[in-house]
């Protein structure tokens, strides 16, 4: 019998939507760290850093807390976008943003640190407004850098299996991805299925390690 | 200062406090014509040129530009680098590295339609000598290359006042010719005022008509450069010198028969003997002769074996500490000559006294301009 891969597939779908709303939010954030000074940047910085160390069950249990039915922001939510996350796939897909944040973060800012600020400054002088900067000058320069944030992001967020857990429990057809579906296949002896989805998921992630170490800055890549 | 003053286009006073150490305070008006900001290192050179740009803030001051007001402290005016029409050339180049030649010359041109830009790229190209390099990726340019493509990426929006801020610095010998050529041509073209940083007094005798003399963030002489280096004020400036050059361009005008020699015409100047040159008559050399290389004498010498005496007007004479600079006048080229402190009295050498050059063939350094 056909082995079932939709939790493959879901995992792919929720790792591509956690990937796009970590660049939404992450891309601004990096930019904001590498060029602005202002107040508390140090504690800011170390709080969107906080998901690479913190335990996937704290995260989990922060997400809850703050996107349950019952809280302000859970309840809003809900009541004005119709949206639960609580229990849905799209809790999975804040868990795996929250806790692949990070991994995008970093590098994202690096690469705009690396990028020559009197080079946006010429770009000014010659008649540019920030927006027309940003779009010219400073993403051209620092894309290889948000690139390979972007796939360390999308591999972190395919393998994310304690927040989304918490949030989004392990139901399977409906918020149970591949690292959800692989726990519960080893639980229930179905190695085969096991396999499977580790050999499926491990494809995947080294496939976006892969593109990192090509796309990086620093090999073969123009200053 | 003079009659023949060209009337004011910048207008500019910025004060700002750069360090406990350094206070910039300076006053800068400029006509159409090369202005040079001259002044040893740590003098403010640089600041003062990005408070006038607006890349830095200034605490105070105000800096009027073509009858538009760009900065005023009182009055809280302060407009966006976007908007001020100002173009500015760096000591490195800040190309952008993922745009070609012509990309970069018409990043400034985005508003313009296609055929308007594609014009003035041309234009501008061709004044800055880069028309054949538009294809080409910039990392392939040379560092002289490299400065042309971003003066003409300076003027392609028509800027009101161009900043160069020690462009040539890192340059080779013919790439520094080439460029400081280029701006006598642009200031013809453009009729805008260029104020250039440089702690050169090369550059500054034979590029400005206008010398800013900067010491510790403040303006302490300013007049024609020949005048001001020569002048009180321009002594201390002086002992920061290090080796004076004379730089020009010139034609290979002759070989000896035997091949022992060649001549180099000057441009607007005299022919110097050189040593044999491998070129062909015609061909576009820059010319170097470091200051201590060049003697002095009141009159012509027979029996010498420099083989070049060139009559000249000495036009100023700065003594500093134990050396002296000489500036002479030989048709349209100005030579530095460095002595002893004490040389220019034993000549009698003054301002409006002939003097005579004289100057090794083996002294002059030759390259070819072409290329």
């Amino acid at each position: 019998m056909f082995p079932d891969l939709a939790p493959l597939w879901l995992s792919l779908k929720v790792a591509t939507a956690a990937t796009v709303g970590v660049a939404l939010v992450g891309a601004p954030a990096a930019l904001l760290l590498a060029r602005r000074r202002f107040p508390g940047k140090a504690l800011a910085a170390g709080l969107l850093t906080l998901p690479l160390v913190l335990p996937p069950t704290v995260l989990g249990y922060v997400l809850l807390q703050a996107f349950g039915r019952r809280t302000w922001l859970g309840g809003w939510l809900e009541r004005s976008l119709g949206v639960t996350l609580v229990f849905h796939w799209s809790g999975a897909v804040v868990a795996a943003a929250v806790t692949a944040f990070p991994l995008f973060l970093l590098p994202a800012r690096g690469a705009f640190e690396a990028v020559d600020p009197r080079l946006e400054d010429a770009a000014r002088l010659l008649g540019r407004g920030e927006a027309s900067v940003f779009l010219a000058v400073t993403l051209p320069l620092a894309w290889r850098g948000l690139a390979a944030g972007l796939a360390l992001a999308f591999a972190r967020a395919l393998g994310d299996f304690g927040a989304t857990m918490m949030v989004a429990g392990n139901i399977p057809g409906l918020t149970q991805t591949a690292a959800l579906a692989i726990y519960d296949a080893v639980q229930i002896g179905d190695s085969r299925r096991a396999a499977l989805l580790s050999l499926g998921v491990s494809t995947i992630s080294i496939a976006a390690l892969a593109f990192v170490q090509r796309t990086a800055p620093g090999r073969g890549a123009r200053s | 200062m003079t009659a023949d003053e060209p009337p004011t286009i910048l207008d500019a006073r910025v004060v700002r406090r750069v360090h406990p150490g350094l206070t910039v305070d300076a006053t800068i008006r400029l006509g159409a014509e090369i202005g040079v900001l001259f002044g040893p290192s740590g003098a403010g050179k640089s600041t003062l040129l990005r408070l006038i740009a607006g890349l830095a803030r200034p605490g105070d001051g105000r800096v009027d530009l073509a009858g538009r007001t760009l900065f005023d402290a009182g009055r809280r005016i302060d407009v966006p680098l976007r908007e001020r029409r100002i173009g500015m050339i760096f000591q490195d180049d800040l190309l952008f590295p993922h745009r070609d030649v012509a990309g970069n010359v018409g990043f400034g041109l985005k508003g313009a339609g296609r055929a308007e830009r594609a014009r003035r790229v041309g234009e501008v190209a061709a004044l800055c000598g880069v028309s054949a390099l538009l294809g080409r990726a910039v990392a392939t340019l040379s560092g002289g290359e490299r400065q042309r493509v971003g003066l003409a990426r300076a003027l392609a929006p028509r800027p009101r006042l161009l900043l160069c801020d020690e462009p040539v610095s890192a340059l080779d010998l013919p790439g520094r010719r080439r460029l400081l050529d280029r701006l006598g041509d642009v200031r013809r073209a453009e009729g805008i005022p260029i104020l250039y940083v440089t702690h050169s007094p090369a550059e500054a005798i034979t590029l400005g008509t206008r010398l800013f003399l900067l010491e510790a963030g403040r303006i302490v002489a300013e007049g024609v450069p020949a005048d001001v280096l020569a002048g009180a004020g321009g002594r201390s400036a002086l002992l920061h010198l290090e080796g004076v050059r004379n730089a020009f361009g010139g034609t290979v005008a002759k070989h000896a028969p035997d091949g022992e020699w060649s001549r180099v015409a000057l441009d607007g100047g005299p022919s110097l003997f050189v040593a044999a040159l491998e070129l062909p008559i015609g061909a576009r050399v820059d010319v170097e002769v470091a200051g201590d290389e060049v003697m002095l004498a009141v009159g012509p010498i027979v029996g010498l074996s420099a083989r070049n005496q060139i009559a000249g007007v000495v036009e100023a004479v700065a003594v500093h500490g134990r050396e002296a600079e000489v500036v002479l006048r030989v048709g349209e080229t100005r030579w530095l000559a460095s002595t002893l402190a004490s040389t220019p009295a034993a000549l009698g050498l003054a301002p409006g006294r002939p003097a005579t050059l004289i100057v090794k063939a083996r002294s002059v350094r030759v390259e070819s301009a072409a290329g």
